[in-house]
């Protein structure tokens, strides 16, 4: 990017907007428009992105309008959140901050309380930047999304979610309408660490965990982790390690070990690659000391 | 620069250490991108709104290079949101915004966006070659300084800066016999340009970390050694390079040193490497001053003198008229005090009036920590004829002599009330002089005039810094802060305080966050001249006010309106120091380069203890 060719105030493109209200319309406009269309919720990253040029979308459809997406339910088979609730919505939830804090925890940690009142989880997650800070907790939990399309909606797993740095499993005709988390069981404990230049900013790492305690025994565990990878990832190797082993000091320190390992962090102007690999470890530790602390409780 | 034998210093020494150091390239991050608005005059004229330090230079630079005369050429004082030096020169946006008014005859507005006003100012990044000499008993016997100035793509004030850069360094601690050579280097970088402290923070960190060294080395109480060695009272002191001395008059670092070491608690502080596990706190000690002004008893070869208008007006309030730029710092609020404690009436009633180039004297700038100090004495000594003109008046009506009678300010009456002591009949309100003085024909009770200070005190400021460091991480973090500052009297202690709290948030960065780097394959900035990468800690990075201790300590400054010195440019200069020392004390490992990043931490403390 040339920044001397840009003026940041300035959008020059001509844009088509639509503003449609509800799922359908959005669903036949992205079915119309779909190789130059950018579906727009909060625009905290979509607008940044379009005034940098770094996008240069023909058709902008702002689904703001789409009351039907903002909701926090509890269901039966866990929390289903709308795409469009914000980030400042999520934070003060009650069930969210009861039943799932990690991801309280995750989400307060992005941007200023204006930016999470204009953001939306969906909008976090579309985004697909490797340092999302809902994407780990929504890893750990193990979240599932359901997309629209047009033959028709569909569920995939958050983990099958992110494809790439900016890039998702949705097709250009998909959106997403709705994050579906299940319910932590009994015995089960979260965390969330992110380490940053300041404590506004984009993740150094970022790591969610979650250990269920049979006794003191792992019966279960997921390790999520981001700005470590092309995507926030999960760390299969560790989990495999960690289920059905009494937990230990040495355990988590063999967990970090790996951790380490597994990640492909690269250099930028937030911190070296070697950097990310070597504090990786000891966020692995006190994500997996926290989330057993809480698992005991 | 040479002053005395600096090869027999050094040899008289019985230790000597020599380092090289690297500062950062910051930028300023104001509040505000530079920006002005033009509006063509039918005079011929123009009248200018900017971003501005010095609304007068402003104006001077305007007629050398349009031509037009300066009676026609208006510049507006404007609330600033800081500055931090950024637009003590004049800013392009606005001469450019001057040259198109002027050919479009249309009003012309220019803003930055901020990516532009990234790659418009930061920061001179420095390389010092320091050595320092000193005998057993802990007095430094020589000391040498190379200094490399990285000026950027243009010449802003190089020159006067290297020799700034001398003059601190020469200010700090009292050295028999030295060596100075200054280079400043043009790159094809963001062009430098003055930033709060002017130098002064970049050497106080390298002089602030040898001397700990230096004193480590020679097993004496770094304290105890700053103690033995600082220039202070009766010394001479450089204010602003070679031409702006004056003698030391008044002097606290004792004071600050001493009360700071004992609310910090200086002699339970740790030893440096004793600790082993993963958090490790240290505490570190900085000091440092900076200039009130760049007075002299000599013309020297800095313009600094400013102006001001006291006018009583009929009710009796007050109008204060400057063109001193108060950056959002409370400079005229000072002033405003200043006016009202010398004249004796209630605060409310003077009031500072929005002034520009047409309507004010020459004032050179808020610059040089001077706006208290240099701009608050310009008040006082024209309050100070307001007030004779105003008992001459009184005298008159109340039958009694000019110089017995006093003012003091009545906050029912909502008025200064001129009395005669001991005599309750022989009273009256300004508002009844300024009246009377208006029925009678008297004239209006105002005074203008202009001063030169003719002394550059430094305000001395001291910090202790604990801070912790997590050897997992590399992640430190500020715990707790004891500043000292010698400001003479405080003219204003909330808004001083919030210097000082200001300063320390600045310096902080300073010295582990900030920095501008450069893609060395593209030549572009590597943050695109955007703020999502150029982080400032916020108020959650920083210690609270319970963690955060600031204390004055008492001194009076002679040559100072009541009392009072600087303090903007102290706040900040010895902070970077004292994080360094406290890291140092944390973990055993000196930095030579800034910002101390995480990353640079874990590298070093894995290199000397292995990885975990």
């Amino acid at each position: 990017m040339n920044v001397n060719l840009i003026n940041t105030r300035i959008l020059t493109l001509s844009i088509e907007y639509y503003a449609p209200r509800t799922v359908e319309e959005t669903v036949s406009l992205l079915s119309k428009h779909s190789q130059d269309a950018k579906v727009l919720a909060g625009g905290t990253d979509l607008l940044v992105k379009m005034k940098q040029r770094l996008t240069e979308p023909r058709h902008i459809i702002n689904i703001k309008k789409i009351k039907a997406l903002d909701f926090v339910k509890e269901e039966a088979d866990g929390l289903h959140i709308g795409a469009l609730t914000k980030l400042r919505t999520l934070e003060k939830s009650n069930v969210v901050r009861n039943k799932f804090p990690v991801l309280c925890e995750g989400v307060r940690t992005i941007g200023s309380v204006q930016i999470r009142n204009m953001a939306t989880i969906g909008g976090n997650l579309c985004n697909a930047s490797p340092a999302a800070d809902s994407a780990p907790p929504l890893l750990a939990l193990d979240a599932r999304a359901r997309i629209v399309g047009p033959n028709g909606d569909r569920v995939i797993l958050i983990k099958e979610f992110f494809t790439g740095p900016g890039k998702t499993a949705l097709q250009p005709t998909d959106f997403l309408v709705e994050i579906q988390i299940p319910y932590l069981p009994k015995g089960a404990g979260t965390s969330f660490i992110k380490i940053a230049r300041t404590s506004m900013d984009l993740a150094k790492i970022n790591i969610a965990a979650m250990v269920k305690l049979n006794g003191n025994e792992i019966s279960a565990c997921r390790i999520a982790l981001g700005a470590v990878a092309p995507t926030p990832i999960r760390v299969y190797k560790v989990e495999e390690l960690l289920t059905g082993k009494e937990f230990s000091g040495e355990i988590v320190n063999e967990a970090s070990q790996i951790v380490a390992e597994e990640i492909k962090p690269i250099t930028d102007i937030r911190a070296t690659a070697a950097y990310r690999k070597e504090a990786s470890k000891a966020l692995t530790h006190d994500a997996l000391m926290m989330a057993y602390e809480r698992a005991k409780r | 620069m040479v002053e005395g034998e600096v090869e027999k210093g050094f040899k008289e020494a019985d230790v000597v250490v020599e380092r090289e150091y690297m500062t950062n390239r910051r930028y300023h991050l104001q509040l505000e991108t530079k920006a002005a608005v033009c509006k063509p005059e039918a005079s011929g004229g123009v009248t200018v709104w900017t971003t501005s330090q010095t609304i007068h230079n402003t104006r001077i630079l305007i007629n050398e290079i349009f031509g037009i005369p300066i009676s026609k050429i208006n510049i507006k004082k404007l609330a600033l949101g800081g500055s931090f030096g950024s637009s003590i020169h004049t800013n392009p946006a606005t001469l450019i915004a001057v040259a198109l008014a002027l050919k479009s005859k249309r009003p012309v507005k220019l803003v930055y966006t901020r990516e532009e006003d990234v790659h418009d100012h930061v920061s001179y990044q420095m390389i010092f070659r320091l050595k320092l000499g000193a005998e057993k008993d802990g007095r430094l016997t020589a000391g040498q300084l190379e200094a490399i100035l990285d000026i950027g793509a243009h010449q802003i004030q190089a020159y006067p800066l290297l020799g700034c850069v001398v003059g601190w360094w020469v200010s700090l601690y009292k050295l028999p016999n030295l060596k100075y050579e200054g280079k400043a280097v043009y790159t094809n970088k963001v062009p430098s340009c003055a930033f709060r402290g002017y130098g002064n923070p970049q050497i106080t960190w390298a002089v602030e970390t040898l001397i700990d060294e230096l004193a480590e080395k020679l097993g004496i109480d770094p304290l105890e050694f700053r103690l033995r060695n600082y220039v202070g009272k009766g010394d001479v002191f450089w204010g602003q390079g070679p031409t702006v001395k004056s003698v030391i008059r008044s002097c606290g670092v004792e004071d600050i040193l001493r009360r700071g070491a004992e609310l910090i608690g200086w002699n339970k502080r740790p030893k440096p490497e004793e600790q082993k596990g993963r958090f490790r706190r240290g505490i570190g000690l900085g000091r440092g001053f900076h200039t009130s002004s760049a007075g002299a008893s000599v013309p020297s070869q800095v313009v600094d003198w400013g102006g001001a208008m006291v006018k009583l007006n009929e009710d009796g309030t007050v109008d204060y008229v400057t063109a001193l730029m108060d950056h959002g710092g409370g400079t005229l609020e000072a002033h405003a005090k200043i006016v009202a404690e010398e004249l004796g009436v209630p605060l409310d009633n003077v009031n500072i009036i929005q002034a520009d180039t047409q309507t004010t004297m020459y004032d050179v700038c808020t610059h040089a920590s001077r706006g208290v100090y240099a701009g608050g004495a310009a008040a006082l000594k024209v309050t100070r004829q307001a007030k004779q003109k105003l008992l001459e008046f009184a005298s008159k009506i109340l039958d009694a002599y000019p110089h017995g009678l006093r003012i003091r300010p009545d906050e029912k009456l909502g008025q200064g009330v001129i009395h005669v002591e001991g005599m309750p009949d022989k009273q009256i309100t300004i508002r009844e002089v300024a009246t009377k003085a208006r029925y009678k024909n008297w004239g209006t009770i105002a005074a203008i005039d202009s001063l030169r200070q003719t002394s550059c005190p430094p305000h001395f400021t001291g910090y202790f810094v604990e801070v912790e460091v997590d050897a997992e991480t590399g992640i430190v973090r500020p715990v707790r802060v004891v500043a000292g500052a010698d400001i003479g009297t405080v003219i204003n202690p909330d808004l001083a305080m919030g210097q000082i709290h200001g300063g320390f948030a600045m310096g902080w960065s300073m010295a582990v966050l900030e920095d501008t780097p450069y893609d060395p394959k593209t030549g572009d900035l590597l943050n695109k001249g955007f703020i999502t990468d150029y982080k400032i800690p916020t108020a959650e990075d920083v210690p609270s006010t319970e963690d955060f201790k600031v204390f004055f300590v008492d001194t009076y400054e002679p040559t100072g309106p009541f009392g009072a010195k600087g303090i903007g440019e102290g706040a900040l200069n010895p902070v970077a120091g004292a994080v360094a020392n406290a890291i140092y004390n944390a973990i055993g490992v000196r930095f030579y380069e800034l910002p101390i990043t995480p990353d640079e931490i874990l590298k070093v403390l894995n290199e000397k203890e292995g990885q975990n």
